[in-house]
């Protein structure tokens, strides 16, 4: 993981142990890299049984139900149990299909979301690899996701699937639009397309520093476009059951189905994770942490004040993003499926315009007050 | 260019309007969260059903006097009433009875018109089997009773909310002595007499 100034260096200090024990550097650095990976993985797995626990519970609770209960504490392995299933159901290619499509299909949805997680800050210097253009590599990876749901509507050889699918390449490609404009806004104050510079322009005055402030007509943009994205509810048209059984998964089962679906929950948590980075300050705590440790009279650059530090950078990111994603159940059972000429209209005649709006006012007052806006 | 600003005001309180809407939704579904959840947990608890509830019915072979009027207020003539006539008492003697509950719509109208109360409403409502034709109640199966959801050691009894003593409002743990609000029929009747 790297570190450019302050904060725990993690990668530093493993492969400094490694040379130390008479190891090369270069074989120190490749025993080093799984490492972040796997903990990415291990970490956007174990998001993906929380947020389904969290859309469960919370749906129960929404109407007044009890949601699950008996697979463990609160049903808290409810998730897990539904994912064992889906991994020992039998995994049905229909005859009529086109075998190689759609298999590709749902591999093409997840893995683009899962390779996003590359540029994902949970801390200063906790994320993969810090490129330059982070946030760009996102909007571009999730690109490919229409791609993978137009094959796996198409090769499904069914007329729902293929509708759920042209609906879903429909969407994703007309969302793309505004919500890469939004980031642009940001990307315009901050001067960099790099996460870490994002939010690190947001640091320094804790709450009053985050770009929400700054964005918010960006902000709201931005959330709808992310939620039109992951096909949550309001925008949920591929998959409507009510019109299209299940869109383009319906011809789908068994591990196939759960790629679907655990590539639809791993990218809400990543855009609910990019609101938060791009607008909520990341990990960035509401008081500035840096501050609050000298107000308090002890040195930030303390190794155990830079552990705490670190600790509440972490769970800010993961506070914010999971009240984001609660904030996305409770509008999947608040608002009601909107059309897909609603759909359309609302990106290409409402969220476009006002983005491009946006983005010119952000410049704008970019180079009127370049104090505040970046310069 | 008035005009077009005009629209974009319009366009913009719209926009406004439709967030404010959306917000109010929200507070809608944030409020029912910290409501109590109305699970019933199915074969563990089960509601106690009401009195007036219109579930499997009873038919007791014995007080039938074979009149048909059952059939005549069905409004599917479903009873099925098997009688021959015996010469020597001169009445009619009812051989087999049966009712069709895969076709029943439990509107009771039979038992409504019944003229000797031979046919009566239970509160059983577990009619799932697993061949439509074993709904078919001849008058043995119609003169079973149910067995009662308060006596049934594996069941928890839930009174349903109308049932429920006063300023109660969860129906789990609530003290089967403790009647429900406001006065029972017998007591209302009792009432009347004393004050006359």
């Amino acid at each position: 993981m790297n570190s450019m100034n302050a904060g725990i260096d993690l990668q530093g200090s493993f492969i400094q142990s490694l040379v130390d024990l008479g190891l090369p550097a270069d074989v120190a650095k490749a025993l080093w890299m799984p490492l972040p990976m796997l903990l990415m993985i291990m970490v956007a797995t174990v998001g993906v049984l929380i947020a389904v626990w969290l859309e469960r519970k919370i749906s129960a609770a929404a109407q007044q139900r009890i949601g699950p209960e008996y697979a463990g504490p609160l049903g808290v392995l409810q998730p897990v149990v539904d994912g064992i299933k889906l991994i020992f159901k039998e995994d049905i290619i229909p005859a009529k299909a086109d075998g190689l499509l759609f298999t590709l299909g749902p591999v093409l949805v997840v893995i683009p979301v899962f390779l996003s997680y590359l540029v994902v800050p949970f801390g200063q210097s906790l994320l993969i690899t810090n490129i330059g253009v982070g946030v760009f590599l996102w909007i571009a990876l999730s690109s490919i996701q229409p791609i993978g749901l137009l094959m796996a509507g198409y090769a499904s050889n069914n007329k729902y699937s293929l509708l759920g699918g042209l609906r879903a390449a429909a969407q994703s490609i007309s969302y793309e639009i505004p919500l890469a404009l939004a980031v642009l806004a940001v990307v315009m104050m901050s001067n960099s397309l790099s996460t870490v510079d994002i939010v690190e322009q947001q640091t320094g005055y804790g709450i009053l520093g985050w770009n929400i402030w700054r964005q918010p007509a960006g902000f709201l943009i931005f959330w709808i476009a992310a939620l039109a994205e992951c096909e949550r509810l309001p925008f949920d048209l591929p998959e409507a059951e009510e019109e299209l059984v299940a869109g383009y998964q319906t011809e789908y089962s068994g591990m196939k189905f759960g790629l679907f679906y655990v590539g639809s929950y791993v990218n809400l948590i990543l855009s609910a994770l990019m609101v938060a980075i791009l607008y909520l300050g990341g990990w960035e705590s509401p008081v500035p942490l840096d501050q609050l440790a000298l107000a308090l009279g002890v040195s930030p650059s303390d190794p155990l004040v830079q552990i705490a530090i670190g600790t509440i950078g972490v769970t800010m990111t993961l506070f914010k993003t999971y009240v984001l994603v609660f904030i996305a159940i409770l509008l999947r059972w608040t608002l009601p499926r909107v059309r897909i000429d609603q759909l359309l209209d609302l990106g290409w005649k409402f969220l476009l315009p006002v983005s491009l709006v946006n983005l010119l006012i952000t410049a704008a007052l970019k180079l009127t007050f370049p104090f505040a806006f970046g310069g | 260019m008035l005009n077009f600003l005009k629209q974009v005001g319009d366009y913009a309180k719209e926009s406004l309007q439709a967030a404010k809407y959306i917000g109010q939704g929200l507070s809608v579904t944030f409020d029912h969260m910290r409501r109590r959840p109305v699970t019933v947990q199915y074969p563990y608890e089960k509601l106690i059903p009401s009195e007036r509830y219109r579930g499997r019915i009873h038919f007791e072979f014995d007080k039938c006097i074979a009149c048909e009027v059952c059939v005549r207020v069905c409004p599917i003539n479903l009873p099925v009433v098997d009688w021959e006539f015996n010469k020597d008492l001169k009445k009619k003697e009812l051989k087999h009875y049966s009712i069709d509950f895969g076709v029943c719509i439990f509107c009771g109208n039979c038992v409504e018109y019944c003229p000797t109360n031979c046919l009566s409403m239970t509160e059983e409502y577990e009619l799932a089997t697993y061949d439509r034709h074993d709904l078919n109640y001849d008058s043995v199966a119609l003169g079973r009773l149910p067995y009662k959801v308060t006596d049934d050691p594996m069941v928890t009894p839930l009174r349903e909310f109308a049932y429920l003593p006063k300023g109660e409002i969860d129906p789990h743990g609530v003290d089967p002595k403790r009647g429900r609000a406001g006065q029972r029929p017998e007591e209302i009747v009792a009432g009347s007499q004393g004050n006359s």
